[in-house]
This record gives C-alpha cells, sequence and structure tokens, in this order.
C-alpha cells in the first residue's frame, strides 16, 4: 500500500510539474474565475441590500466566493481529464500499465493533482477577495471546512474529467466536459441565490445538487444558512466525488481489460 | 464549418437563458426601471453574438494561412483587402443571424420585438461589433499565422464586453466597474441597443453609439490592414 501511495505521489508530482509548465492548463482557471468575480461583484453590488429575498451578507463579494472557487474547480477538472487524455493519446498511460505501477496509482496520481491544484486555487481567491474586503465569516475554523469542500469538489471533478478521458481516450472529447460543467454551474445557486429565482429556472437550480455544494461552502465564508445546510453540502459533495471516484475505477477496468 | 458556427449560435442563446434565469432578481433594483432582466439581457446576447461572429472570422482566416490558402490568394491578383473586407462582411450577416434566432428566444420568453426602428437599432449594434471583433480576430491571425491564437481574440472579446454594462446599467454599478465603463466603447454600444430593446430610440444614447463603432472599426480596422501589410513583408 505505501508502495502504491508512493507511486501516486510521484505520478501526482508530474501531473503538476506538467500542469504549470503549461500555462494554457492553469490560466483560465484563474483568470475567468476571477474575472466574473470582480464583474459580478462589481456589477451586483447594490443586490444583498435591496433584493428582496437576497440572504443577508456582509457584502456581494463574500457572496460570490464560493461560486468562484466552483468554477475555478470545475475548470481544473476539465483541464485534467484533457492532460490524462494526452497521456493516452501520446502513449505514457500504455507504458505505465505494462510497467508494475500499482492500478490504482494511474487514476490517483492525476486526481491527487487536481485536488492540489483545487485547493491552491481556493487559497488564491480567499486571499484575492480578503484583500478586497471580503472576510471568512466564521474565521480559521471557517476556512479550514470551505478547503475540505473544495478536496472532495476536486475529486469529484477530477475524476469526472479521468473518467472521460478514459472512456474517449481524445483530449479533446475530455474537454468537451466543459460545457457540462458550465451548465451545472450557472444553473444552480453558484451566482446568485435560489430565493430570487422562480419558474423552470429555479425548478432547475433547486434539482441541481452544485446548488447545495456552494450554498454548504457559503455557510462559513459569508454566514448564509445554518449548520444544516453545510452539512447537506458536505453529505452531496463526498457523495458525488465518490460517484465519480467510482465511475473512475469501473471506467479504468475498462480500459485494462480492452473494452475501451 | 459547423464545429465553427454552431458554438458562435449556442453560447450566446445559453448567455441570454443563464444569465436571465440565474439573475433575475436583480431586475428588482429601482437602476433598471422595472424591465424584466431577460429584456434587459437581450442586447447583451446579441452584441455577444456579434462578437462570436467576428471571432469565428479570424478563426477561419488563421485555418486558411495554415492550409497556405491564404497563400495562394496572396500569390493571385485578386486585391489583398478582399482578404479582410469578404470575411468582415460574413460576419455581420452571421450576426444577422443569431440576432434573429436571439429574438425568437426572447419571444419564446414573453418578450415582444421594440418595434420597426427598435428592432433594426438592435440588429444593427451586433452587426457593428461583429465587424469590429471581425477586424481584431483578422488582425491577430493575420499577425500570428496560427489558429492557436484563438483564446487571444476571444478574450479580448469577452472582457470588452464583460467589462461594460453586460449585468447591470451603470447606474447600480461599484465604483471600480463604473469607471471602466464609463470609458469602455462597448458600453455605449449596449447602452443604445438595449434603450432601442426596452425604451425605444433613443438619440442621446445612438449618437455616443455610432461614434464607439466608428472608433472601435477604424481602429481595429487600421489593426487588420497592418496583419494585411506584414503578411506580404
Amino acid at each position: 500500500m505505501s508502495l502504491a501511495l508512493r507511486q501516486t505521489g510521484a505520478l501526482s508530482r508530474r501531473a503538476l510539474i506538467r500542469t504549470m509548465r503549461v500555462p494554457q492548463a492553469w490560466v483560465p482557471s484563474l483568470f475567468f474565475p476571477l474575472m466574473l468575480m470582480a464583474i459580478f461583484s462589481g456589477s451586483f453590488a447594490q443586490a444583498p441590500d435591496r433584493i428582496p429575498g437576497f440572504p443577508e451578507v456582509a457584502g456581494f463579494l463574500d457572496f460570490i466566493i464560493a461560486g468562484t472557487i466552483l468554477q475555478a474547480v470545475l475548470i481544473a477538472g476539465t483541464s485534467g481529464g484533457a492532460a490524462f487524455a494526452s497521456d493516452i493519446e501520446g502513449g505514457f498511460f500504455d507504458r505505465l500499465v505494462s510497467s508494475p505501477a500499482s492500478r490504482l496509482a494511474l487514476v490517483g496520481g492525476r486526481i491527487t493533482a487536481n485536488i492540489v491544484i483545487g485547493v491552491a486555487f481556493a487559497a488564491f481567491f480567499i486571499l484575492v477577495a480578503t484583500i478586497f474586503g471580503a472576510r471568512i465569516s466564521a474565521g480559521v475554523p471557517g476556512l479550514l471546512l470551505v478547503l475540505v469542500f473544495t478536496v472532495f469538489l476536486a475529486a469529484a471533478a477530477g475524476g469526472l474529467g479521468v473518467t472521460l478521458a478514459l472512456r474517449s481516450g481524445s483530449a479533446e472529447a475530455a474537454q468537451g466536459a466543459f460545457p457540462l460543467f458550465f451548465a451545472l454551474m450557472f444553473f444552480s445557486s453558484a451566482f446568485f441565490p435560489r430565493e430570487t429565482m422562480d419558474g423552470w429556472f429555479k425548478t432547475v437550480a433547486d434539482i441541481n445538487p452544485v446548488s447545495y455544494v456552494v450554498e454548504g461552502m457559503r455557510v462559513p465564508i459569508a454566514g448564509t444558512g445554518d449548520a444544516w445546510d453545510a452539512l447537506l453540502g458536505l453529505a452531496i459533495v463526498i457523495g458525488l466525488a465518490a460517484i465519480a471516484l467510482l465511475a473512475t475505477l469501473r471506467s479504468l477496468d475498462r480500459r485494462l481489460k480492452g473494452d475501451l | 464549418m459547423p464545429s465553427v458556427f454552431i458554438p458562435s449560435l449556442v453560447m450566446p442563446l445559453f448567455i441570454l437563458v443563464a444569465t436571465a434565469g440565474a439573475f433575475r432578481g436583480i431586475g428588482g433594483l429601482p437602476a433598471f426601471e422595472g424591465s424584466s432582466y431577460l429584456a434587459f439581457t437581450i442586447p447583451m446576447a446579441t452584441v455577444m453574438g456579434g462578437g462570436f461572429s467576428g471571432i469565428n472570422a479570424g478563426m477561419t482566416l488563421a485555418r486558411d494561412m495554415e492550409g497556405g490558402f491564404v497563400d495562394r490568394l496572396v500569390a493571385s491578383p485578386s486585391p489583398r483587402v478582399a482578404l479582410v473586407l469578404g470575411p468582415a462582411l460574413a460576419a455581420m450577416s452571421r450576426s444577422a443571424f443569431t440576432t434573429t434566432v436571439i429574438f425568437i428566444a426572447g419571444l419564446i420568453g414573453g418578450v415582444a420585438l421594440p418595434g420597426l426602428a427598435g428592432t433594426l437599432i438592435v440588429y444593427a449594434v451586433a452587426a457593428a461589433f461583429s465587424v469590429a471583433t471581425a477586424c481584431w480576430a483578422m488582425g491577430v491571425a493575420l499577425l500570428t499565422g496560427t489558429v492557436q491564437a484563438t483564446p487571444l481574440m476571444q478574450v479580448a472579446v469577452f472582457v470588452s464586453i464583460f467589462f461594460s454594462v453586460a449585468y447591470a446599467p451603470r447606474e447600480a454599478q461599484d465604483g471600480w466597474l463604473r469607471s471602466i465603463s464609463d470609458v469602455n466603447p462597448v458600453t455605449y454600444l449596449l447602452e443604445a441597443s438595449r434603450d432601442a430593446e426596452l425604451t425605444g430610440v433613443s438619440l442621446s444614447s445612438l449618437g455616443p453609439a455610432v461614434l464607439a463603432a466608428a472608433g472601435l472599426i477604424a481602429a481595429l480596422g487600421a489593426f487588420a490592414m497592418l496583419g494585411l501589410r506584414r503578411l506580404g513583408a
């Protein structure tokens, strides 16, 4: 087991180094969420005080941090999946398979790298938001809880990205997960509260698990909701991560058997 | 080439539906003067559709450069300016198609057309932006000669739209964003289109929009021409 962990660590380091060497792989994950955080907080600054039903928060910037982290983690998941598919296309994956490397490490390295990237991005966004006046309402324990959320969210997004890579074997197809992530994010309460939505859009946001994850993250950051919301969000994100990881292992098994 | 054209149609539609649905509540602010957020978002979606049409022109030109088609055109006796003018006109017609689809989506969502003059202004603003962004994207394509420069074409267009009055009128914006919006020409294009969509033709917003469009097309057209000159160098 310790050998498998060491191999996972080594493959994770490789994935991180390769990601950092290719700015296209990580700059969009930082740039677009940061840009939207700035634009939304500048456009909707009056919303918390004036829109009926808007949860009580210190400012829109505090409200939007959770959605920003979510966005970055989802984009990083897509990029990670595409990078894994490139390894398949380039033959690196096959060389690993023919070596005595642990089967778990084959996928664990990339997903662990995704988690590290996700946590680093979350810390970065919180730092930037703090510089511009946001505050984590639950203090250091709240910050730790947000990072726990991020770990599972990144595992879910990374797992889904790797699953698509394993099933398609194509970087382009793995990158195709982006519209799905984009839709999941926008048709949720990531950027605006469900209390202000109505009609079919609210129905979609109500059944979208991403809404509950982001609302759970918002509890320690912006002080919205209560402990139940945080627990529900945490349970859902753990469930999503578990489903994604099971799907990854199943896809790995099928690829190793030659079914894919 | 459906892989180029379809995203330029789907993305503005997606932005329209997602933005109008997610941020519906913001329409309750006094600065929105009671207009529906879907109606408020239609001009942004049409301008974005124009932007995508322009980006497509640059992507297509970059592919033609990579494939050697542009070299053959340059070696032929046809005037070089046609390399830029043709795709710019094509971008205009694509933007008209996208605007029509956005209007139809608005009708389905319960937003009536803004009358003949208002409708024409919404079309014209999107078309003007498509020409400006086509000049930008083709300039990038001509200077880089590679389709890998597409993100550069896209980011500039997105940034110019998002740092304007895309999501809220200037009256509702926070200080720093308001300062950027005030000097961003896309703000004036969007305001003219939005006035036409929400309240009817307004000369007070049309004048600045004409100036902004002319300035953008002149500056970015000069950028594309610079790329054309480099092509022969």
